[in-house]
């Protein structure tokens, strides 16, 4: 039997939608930062509740429709084997789908569970526990009918994203119901906190790391036609990084009303955490330059690789603002904007933009509609996040020492108004940035859209079974 | 068996792998989370500590709502600069009535922790509807429809009580069946209004650092 | 483009960087002249442009300009230098230690040229530093930046003989190490404020 890679096609058409969608509805808040009254007195387009749409579109609407089109994809082609129960996949599909469209809605609406990135309230979260529990068999059910003796490491770093977030989801949406639409966190204060940033940051991990380093470990060596530089180094990344990542969630809550040892635990291993972030960036760079010699020029890659730049840069500037003495000028400032962003643009974005490049004229069996709108894209990417995070920098920086700064009496200088009067111009200049990274995305909709006009998902079958190679 | 032949099993067993990942992503949580959350003393009330009125609860829940805690933190550092310009640095026990926490992680507006009784109502009431009527360098939306819609339209807040009483807050019999008429006549204004003046209110009388 | 390479070539590395990548392609500038002779040079302007500004103008970051004693402006002026020349020498000895692995030129002094043509309008364009109001500062050297970025994508494959797909995977490492300098940068400076080397702050 063939693959089934409709599915593919159509969580990445999904994907592609979200990040027009989240990165406009980004655009948008950017702007209100700007000019406030755009929000024209409607309650559903008021900074808060969009912003909060902003984040619930592009992680979970354009970020997980990506991880899941990709980690189908990929599962199959490492397991030589069609996708295991292809009806509960559809099922996926139209179920993550309509949480996301409805759940975008409830929060214009204002229903909010009140926590960061676990906006969206119970009947919701019940909706994502059912998906994504399902995804999670259509996954480990293509694994466990292989007929590749090992698993491939990509399938590691995905089944870690669908564990991993199974139990910070659950964890972290634990709450009593009032109403339809309000719920109440089973944890309260400082013990919410610390529930909330454990979930938090390893979102971040395993969703926007962990899950993006699986589509890594898959797409970079097909696209470099090279098998991964180093075997062992990834083992021992994979396992160090599934380890150290569920500790550094504290690092969010430094100086604040929780134990000083859990501060000084999440910091230290924050600062762990850089050797298996980079170990793997390692060995993409060194996988990628070891082909060298065969590649062909192409816009797929050139944002594979740019990615694994921002990759460094992000894995290395969060144990860097982990550290106390950093963290107290960074903290609640636009730096951690910039940082969010030079990952969430600079790496989840760019990879996931140059893998779609790759895959879609695959799925169409039609070469890629213009090479050279994908070049343009790239400098308008690249151009858009240098803008956003080096605004984010100069705003940040600027925050943080003017918040600090006190008179030679010993009494702070400067008034919050004046300073939040300040950054005004750096509002505008990272709406600029995120307008540029916008316009290079609706270019690549455009792009894939023609690329695939009018054609079917190609059929592939899998390679014949190795007896040498196969299981029993 | 060293680490490699062991690992050989793990990747050629999904069973293997789906645990090994389970068990290792599990331990930071164990050893840090856990505690927190089992420890007592990180959610007993601090002294003084007032459970949120019914007018204060639906303040709140609008503040929620409305995703105030995307652009306002409430959460005093122990640092000079900080404790100079907000006031005492916040203490676990301030927060043991708060589900779920408003901590934020971004100061686009200034700190609320606070903010309990340094304006007054009147100011609170023009800065929500118009923010730019009071601060003109101000980039906060505005919120005229505070005004517009009654708290508690939903006729919810004796729900959400008793729901909160289950977990823990102090609510009488009594304080939820006269919550609705404490709600009858009041805005959502009122609702964010009160709630703001409820912060921070444990330590008035603090002493300065 | 003059045989020797030397400050006097400034005016054609900025006005024409494609004929001086193809110049530097056929040439081996010796390392020591390309940092003897030009990037050190051009690597003062940054803090020399900053001192100045600071103590006429102060830092304008948006409020009122926070005025520093002359010493801690010097002080934080040289670290400016040395972290500049830092970053050129390591970027330059960095490219070539990468020149094994995409088969690139393993002339340390063609290195340091690419890295003294990529950055010099970025030394240029710190006249700003002049008038150091930061967000200025920024929307100048932000296009900049993003121009010498261009810089390394276009130069790299010319200079350093690697044709163009070794040349971006290069020129993108070369990139990585560039934006963790960066953070590397701003995250010390602020460690070092904390520690009573610049503005008066109160943790």
């Amino acid at each position: 039997m063939n693959y089934e890679d409709r599915i593919v096609t159509a969580f990445t058409a999904c994907a592609v939608f979200w990040a027009v969608l989240g990165m406009l509805a980004g655009v948008y808040v950017a702007a209100e930062l700007v000019w406030p009254t755009i929000d024209i007195g409607l309650p559903g387009l008021s900074f808060g509740r969009l912003r909060t749409l902003h984040t619930t579109l592009v992680l979970f609407g354009f970020g997980v429709s990506g991880l899941i089109a990709t980690g189908l994809y990929s599962v199959q082609r490492t397991s030589h084997v069609r996708l295991f129960a292809p009806g509960l996949a559809w099922f996926v599909l139209y179920a993550w789908q309509l949480t996301i469209v409805l759940g975008g809605a409830s929060i214009m609406a204002g229903w909010n569970a009140g926590k960061e990135y676990a906006e969206l309230e119970w009947p919701f979260d019940l909706a994502i526990a059912v998906a994504w529990v399902s995804f999670g068999i259509v996954f480990f059910g293509t694994i466990a009918r292989r007929k590749m003796e090992a698993i491939y490491i990509s399938n590691w770093f995905y089944g870690a994203l669908i564990i991993v977030v199974a139990m910070l989801h659950i964890v972290n949406s634990l709450a009593l119901p009032a109403t339809l639409g309000k719920s109440y966190s089973l944890f309260a204060g400082a013990q919410d906190a610390v529930v909330e940033w454990w979930y938090g940051h390893n979102a971040v991990g395993f969703l926007l790391t962990g899950g993006f380093l699986g589509m890594l470990y898959y797409f970079l060596p097909k696209q470099a036609e090279q098998p991964i530089w180093s075997y062992r180094l990834s083992i021992v990344a994979f396992w160090a990084f599934v380890y150290t990542y569920i500790w550094a969630g504290p690092h969010h809550l430094h100086y604040h009303a929780i134990p000083e040892w859990v501060q000084s635990l999440g910091m230290v291993m924050s600062l762990i955490l850089l050797a298996p972030s980079w170990a793997t960036m390692v060995n993409g760079i060194m996988t990628v330059s070891a082909a060298a010699k065969k590649l062909r020029s192409d816009p797929a890659l050139k944002f594979i690789v740019l990615s694994l730049a921002f990759y460094g840069l992000a894995t290395f500037e969060g144990p860097m603002l982990a550290i106390k003495s950093v963290n107290v000028f960074s903290h609640f400032t636009e730096w951690t904007i910039g940082h969010v962003h030079s990952g969430a643009l600079g790496w989840n974005a760019l990879i996931t933009f140059g893998t779609f490049y790759f895959l879609v004229p695959r799925l169409a069996g039609a070469p890629l509609y213009s090479a050279r709108l994908a070049n343009i894209h790239f400098w308008l990417a690249l151009a858009g996040i240098m803008l956003y995070v080096l605004s984010m920098w100069g705003a940040g920086v600027s925050q943080g020492v003017l918040w600090l700064s006190l008179d030679e009496l010993g009494e702070v200088r400067f008034s919050f108004n004046d300073v939040m009067a300040a950054m005004k111009p750096y509002y505008l200049l990272r709406f600029v940035g995120g307008f540029l990274f916008l316009a290079g995305a609706v270019l690549m909709a455009f792009n894939l859209a023609r690329t695939f006009a009018g054609r079917r998902t190609v059929t592939v079958a899998p390679p014949p079974a190795h007896a040498a190679r196969g299981l029993a | 068996m060293n680490f490699l032949s062991l690992h050989r099993k793990i990747e050629r067993h999904s069973g293997l792998l789906i645990f090994g990942i389970l068990v290792v992503s599990s331990i930071g949580g164990l050893v840090q989370v856990l505690p927190i959350v089992l420890d007592d003393s990180h959610s007993a009330p601090a002294a003084g500590l007032a459970v949120y009125s019914p007018l204060e609860l639906e303040g709140r829940d609008i503040y929620i709502r409305e995703s105030c805690s995307t652009c306002h933190t409430q959460q005093v550092r122990p640092l000079l600069a900080e404790v100079k310009r907000y006031g005492p640095y916040s203490r676990a026990g301030e927060f043991a009535y708060d589900r779920p926490f408003l901590w934020g992680s971004k100061r686009t507006g200034p700190d609320l922790a606070r903010v309990g009784g340094k304006y007054s109502d009147a100011w609170h009431q023009v800065h929500l509807l118009d923010p730019r009527a009071v601060v003109p360098a101000s980039i906060m939306p505005a919120y005229p429809w505070f005004a517009e819609r009654d708290a508690d339209q939903g006729r919810t807040i004796a729900a959400r009580m008793r729901t909160l009483r289950m977990l823990g807050h102090p609510y009488s019999d009594e304080d939820i069946a006269a919550a609705p008429a404490a709600l009858e006549g009041k805005t959502e204004l009122d609702a964010v209004t009160a709630y703001l003046q409820s912060l921070g209110r444990s330590m008035q009388g603090a002493p300065q650092p | 483009m003059p045989a020797r390479f030397s400050i006097f070539s400034l005016v054609k590395v900025l006005f024409r960087p494609k004929a001086a990548f193809e110049t530097l392609a056929t040439q081996e500038p010796p390392a020591t002249r390309v940092f003897f002779g030009f990037a050190l040079w051009i690597g003062l302007l940054p803090p020399l442009f900053a001192y100045i500004g600071t103590m006429n103008f102060g830092w304008r970051l948006g409020v009122e300009p926070v005025f520093l004693p002359q010493r801690t402006v010097f002080a934080i002026s040289a670290a400016y230098f040395v972290a500049l020349l830092l970053g050129f020498l390591t970027s330059a000895v960095i490219a070539r230690w990468m020149a094994v692995t995409y088969d690139a030129s393993q002339s340390l002094g063609r290195c340091f040229a690419l890295m003294a043509v990529v950055g010099a309008p970025l030394a240029i364009g710190s006249v700003i530093h002049l008038y150091p109001h930061a967000f200025i500062n920024v929307l100048v050297l932000v296009p900049t930046l993003i121009w010498s970025m261009y810089l390394l994508y276009r130069g790299l494959p010319v200079v350093l003989h690697t044709g163009p797909n070794r040349g971006m995977l290069m020129a993108s490492a070369l990139i990585a190490y560039l934006l963790v300098a960066a953070v590397s940068l701003l995250g010390v400076t602020v460690a070092l404020w904390g520690s009573g080397l610049g503005p008066l702050i109160g943790t």
